[in-house]
Parts: C-alpha cells; sequence; structure tokens
C-alpha cells in the first residue's frame, strides 16, 4: 500500500459522499426542486436564488459526516 | 499471433502546417488519462461502454459483405472491436492508440494484429495502405477530425459520442454552479452534433457517408458514480478550457439537482450517451455516380402506372 497522502485522503473522503448524501435526501429534493422550478419559471437562475434550501441541504450533510458513516 | 510493439513519437512541431487545425484538447492529458485508466487494477469494470459500441461497429462491419485483406483500428483502447471480428471478414489488424499500457492489456482475437503506439492525428501510415479503418469512442478527443481522418483509405466505419450525451450531467453541474457561484465553466467536452459529422467527413474527402445515431442510456446510483466511471473509462475531460477545480458544495448541488431532475423511481439517475455511427468509403471508379441531366429515359408520371403494372403482374 502506498503512503497515505492528501490525494488519497480526499479520495476516501469523496467515496463516503454518496451515502452521506442518501442519509439527506429530504433536503436534497427540496433543493432540486427550488432549482428546478426556476428552469420553468420566468426567472433566471441568480446566484444564492435557493441558498436557503441548500444552507438545509448542507448542515443535513455535515452533520451526517460528522455521525460518521457505519 | 504475431505481436511487435513500434513508439513512434511524432513532433507536434510538425503540425503547423495543416490548415485550420483547431487546438481544443490537450492530447497529452488525454494520454495520461488512458494510461492510468488502463493500469487500474479493475479497469474491465468500467470496459461496459466501450464493449457494447464495439460489438455494434462490428456488426456493421459484417453488414458489409466483403473480405478486407487490411484493416486499421484507430484509438482501439483495450480492443474492443477485435473480438468480435473473424479472419474471414478482417485478414490483418493493425492496431493503434495513444496510450502504451491499454496495448498492453488488450483483449485476445484470433486475426494476426500488429500494435503501433500512435497518436491517432498523426498516423504514420502511408495513404491508400488500408482497405478498412475502424474507430470506436476514441475521435471525440481529436482536435482536427478531418486532418486525422484523411489519412488512410478505404472504407472508414466508426462510432463517436456526440450531441446530447451527458446532457443531464452538463446541466445539473450548469445549474448548480450558476445557483452557487453566480457563472459556470464548461465541465463537459464539446460534441460534434450529427449535422457536422457529416461535413466533417466530406472534408475528409470521403463518399457515399451514412450516419445513423443510437441511445444508450446506463443507470447509476448517483451523479458521483457518473463521474468515476467516467474516469475509470479514461473519459475524462482534457479540453485546454477545463476549470480545474469543482468546490465541494457545487458537487453538492449538482448531485441534488441530478436526483431531483432526471432521476429515477426506484432512486437511480440516468446518464444518456449519444453514440453516431459513421459509414463512409473513399471515392473509386467502381461507385455509382449521378447521371448527367437530361439523360432520363422515364418520368415520375409512370409511378401512376406502377400500381396497375403490379395488378397485372399478380393476375398472370
Amino acid at each position: 500500500m502506498s503512503s497515505s497522502n492528501v490525494w488519497s485522503r480526499s479520495r476516501a473522503r469523496m467515496r463516503l459522499f454518496p451515502e452521506l448524501l442518501a442519509q439527506c435526501s429530504g433536503e436534497a429534493a427540496a433543493y432540486g426542486k427550488c432549482v428546478a422550478s426556476t428552469t420553468t419559471g420566468k426567472q433566471e437562475l441568480t446566484k444564492n436564488m435557493c441558498v436557503k434550501e441548500f444552507e438545509a441541504l448542507k448542515s443535513c450533510f455535515q452533520s451526517a459526516a460528522k455521525k460518521g458513516v457505519k | 499471433m504475431n505481436i511487435s510493439v513500434r513508439s513512434l513519437r511524432s513532433l507536434r512541431g510538425l503540425s503547423s502546417g495543416r490548415r485550420g487545425a483547431m487546438n481544443v484538447f490537450d492530447r497529452s492529458t488525454k494520454r495520461k488519462q488512458k494510461e492510468w485508466a488502463s493500469s487500474l487494477l479493475d479497469s474491465d469494470k468500467y470496459d461496459y461502454l466501450r464493449d457494447e459500441v464495439g460489438s455494434r461497429v462490428a456488426d456493421r462491419v459484417y453488414d458489409v459483405s466483403r473480405t478486407f485483406p487490411l484493416a486499421l483500428d484507430v484509438g482501439c483502447g483495450k480492443s474492443h472491436m477485435a473480438e468480435h471480428l473473424s479472419k474471414d471478414i478482417v485478414e490483418r489488424l493493425f492496431l493503434t492508440d495513444i496510450s502504451d499500457s491499454s496495448l498492453r492489456n488488450r483483449r485476445k482475437c484470433e486475426i494476426p494484429s500488429h500494435c503501433v503506439l500512435a497518436d491517432e492525428e498523426f498516423l504514420p501510415f502511408k495513404e491508400n495502405t488500408f482497405d478498412l479503418v475502424l474507430s470506436s469512442m476514441s475521435l471525440h478527443w481529436i482536435n482536427d477530425l478531418p486532418g486525422a481522418l484523411r489519412q488512410p483509405d478505404g472504407v472508414f466505419i466508426g462510432a463517436v459520442v456526440g450531441g446530447e450525451t451527458l446532457y443531464e450531467l452538463r446541466c445539473s453541474l450548469q445549474l448548480a454552479e450558476l445557483e452557487r457561484e453566480g457563472g459556470f465553466a464548461p465541465h463537459i467536452s464539446p460534441y460534434t452534433a450529427v449535422t457536422d459529422l457529416g461535413n466533417l467527413l466530406g472534408q475528409a474527402g470521403f463518399n457515399m457517408l451514412t450516419v445513423d445515431i443510437d441511445e444508450v442510456q446506463v443507470n447509476y446510483p448517483g451523479m458521483l458514480e457518473v463521474m468515476s466511471d467516467l474516469q475509470g473509462m479514461g473519459e475524462s475531460n482534457c479540453a485546454w478550457n477545463r476549470k480545474s477545480l469543482l468546490h465541494r458544495d457545487t458537487i453538492l448541488a449538482a448531485a441534488a439537482i441530478y436526483k431531483e431532475m432526471y432521476g429515477n423511481e426506484d432512486g437511480s439517475v440516468p446518464a444518456t450517451f449519444q453514440i453516431l455511427y459513421m459509414i463512409g468509403w473513399k471515392p473509386h471508379e467502381s461507385q455509382a455516380k449521378p447521371v448527367k441531366r437530361g439523360s432520363a429515359n422515364v418520368s415520375f408520371a409512370d409511378l401512376s402506372k406502377m400500381s396497375k403494372l403490379q395488378k397485372t403482374n399478380e393476375k398472370s
């Protein structure tokens, strides 16, 4: 096994991503709906249009990461 | 099977003579990506798309009912087409690829073959050498497509990804970057549209083209798996204008958008690969040419008499 470096550590962290995201499916769906609604609506999508939903998703994701994945 | 691996590195500087050459893709990065992908221990896991497209291209070779004494496989990767071809159709085969470890890890096939390490844009062969040129899933990373196809001769049967490939991934990343960062950069490489393909092949000197489209939809658990499979296939982006950074927030946002906008009922997400198959023939005297104007000896008015003719034939 090669030594642990920043690339192997960040790759290992990325591998956990799908499982953590699965734990926040509700928040992810809400954020996705918010962005999808702008594509059909009259307004253009601008920065931070769905920031509330995204912050909810991010905090859920971070707490899932803190709990650790078994 | 006769194997000889010869390395031919053409000098990039000689390409300045090519007219109007675009430089969209960084070929040395593409070589590094392909080397990395083919040296993975589980690289066979990522071969599903190439195998499928390779078998469909081989089908098209069978449809051309001829035997080809000498064939060339451009950008063969681990040679996904040769295993479907037989010695009656292709007698000898040359395999070229930009990546050395792909050629070393290639599949076995019964046709006697030679491997040549060469960049697709700088093929070291004289004109009119080959009767059949094949290419599967590698021409979409070439900068100067007409120039690359101009050299060898005979029939050209190829498959590239094009048009609407990976539109779900492209749109999700675009929307996520817009919402999170206020602007977006291209992350997916630019593809040839179907309409442009005919022009490109015409510029390369081919007659009698056929282009047809096939859509392959593969379902994945999520966006991250799509991206890691693309990486494992050696299909990571190598365009010069690619952004080298993708923020964590943007990845999270894009994965959520992908799932919500394109997800299937069972929770998986689809990724579309639009494969464009092309068959082109180099001009030859035996090919039918359009007849001279004014030489018609039947008229369209006779079409109405056709049905009467058919009825009399049936009665007799």
